[in-house]
């Protein structure tokens, strides 16, 4: 799989993650990591934050929008 | 600790506003209906103006205050408000015994809160009048039959709690939701003849401040509302586990 931002580009780049949002392709160059916040529990138990985070591999494009940019 | 802390303020300002909106419309409608001729001595005032209406009424502001409530601090503390929820998720090993402890202080302490407020905002008669809400059985209805009143309706209480909420195969979302409707629609059969408290701290608050304020003295029926809704919790939180343990196949 190619990188779809750089094929945009006019570049030819091999692909190393998927975004998870969009599914496309992207190089290393292009792949966003975003590490979520984890919460075990919730009503009738307090929600607490666990230690461990979710890592999320997103596009530029859907990174903006998570982050409301 | 400074966790546990902000939790007991939640779980206090929880039964507060239990109180102050719950236990406040039972006072409000006795209020109103001063005066009223209610016909039978089974009706103190409550129902006077409507039947059951006055009932499902008051089931209402209870059900509504109590979803909001788990909605905006379920997930601070849990918003047990209610001592009997505390000590029947500690019985079945959910819940720490020392932070139980201390959210039941906290529930007792807050109930007593939202009586005070209650008492400061509508004035003397929702004392003298309105008893502040307080809970007792209702003329011709004996000690044990109350207590049995008070276990199957927090029994009704708890399995809802254990399955909407605390079974993890519950779908997410609408526990505020059908705990408070459940509430609601036991008050509307078991208040006319318990006032259907469930709570040990919901009868608790009105009962101490009514006491402080010249109200009516009921602290004879007390264990009524300690006994009915613990045995009714705990027995309803294991009979879930047992109905719905691992191992129990769902459709």
């Amino acid at each position: 799989m190619k990188c779809y931002v750089c094929a945009q580009e006019g570049r030819s780049s091999d692909a190393v993650a998927v975004c998870i949002v969009c599914g496309m392709g992207l190089c290393r160059e292009h792949a966003m990591r975003e590490e979520l916040d984890m919460w075990e529990g919730g009503y009738p138990f307090p929600a607490k934050k666990v230690k461990a985070k979710i890592p999320r591999i997103l596009c530029p494009e859907c990174y903006r929008a998570l982050r409301g940019k | 600790m400074g966790d546990l802390v902000k939790r007991c303020i939640a779980e206090l300002a929880g039964t507060a506003l239990l109180v102050y909106f719950g236990a406040g419309a039972a006072a409000i409608t006795l209020m109103i209906a001063r005066g009223t001729d209610t016909g039978t001595p089974f009706n103190i005032g409550i129902g006077a103006l409507g039947g059951l209406g006055d009932w499902f009424a008051i089931g209402m502001a209870f059900a509504i205050v109590i979803a909001a409530v788990i909605y905006s601090m379920g997930r601070v503390s849990g918003a047990h408000i209610n001592p009997a929820v505390t000590i029947a998720l500690w019985a079945t090993k959910r819940f720490p015994a020392g932070e139980a402890g201390a959210y039941i202080i906290a529930q007792l302490a807050g109930a007593a809160l939202g009586s005070l407020l209650f008492a400061a905002s509508a004035g003397m008669d929702a004392v003298t009048i309105g008893g502040l809400g307080a809970t007792a059985p209702f003329p011709g209805i004996g000690y044990g039959q109350a207590i049995l009143a008070e276990a199957i309706g927090t029994f009704v209480l708890m399995m809802v709690i254990m399955g909407i909420a605390v079974d993890k195969r519950a779908p997410p979302g609408f526990a505020g939701l059908v705990i408070g409707l459940t509430v609601g629609g036991v008050i509307t059969t078991i208040g006319n003849i318990t006032g259907s408290s469930l709570n040990t701290a919901r009868t608790f608050g009105p009962y101490l401040i009514d006491s402080l304020l010249g109200g009516p003295s009921l602290w004879v029926y007390f264990p009524i509302y300690i006994i009915g809704p613990i045995i009714g919790s705990v027995v309803a939180a294991f009979f879930y586990d047992y109905l719905a343990g691992e191992g129990t196949a769902t459709a």
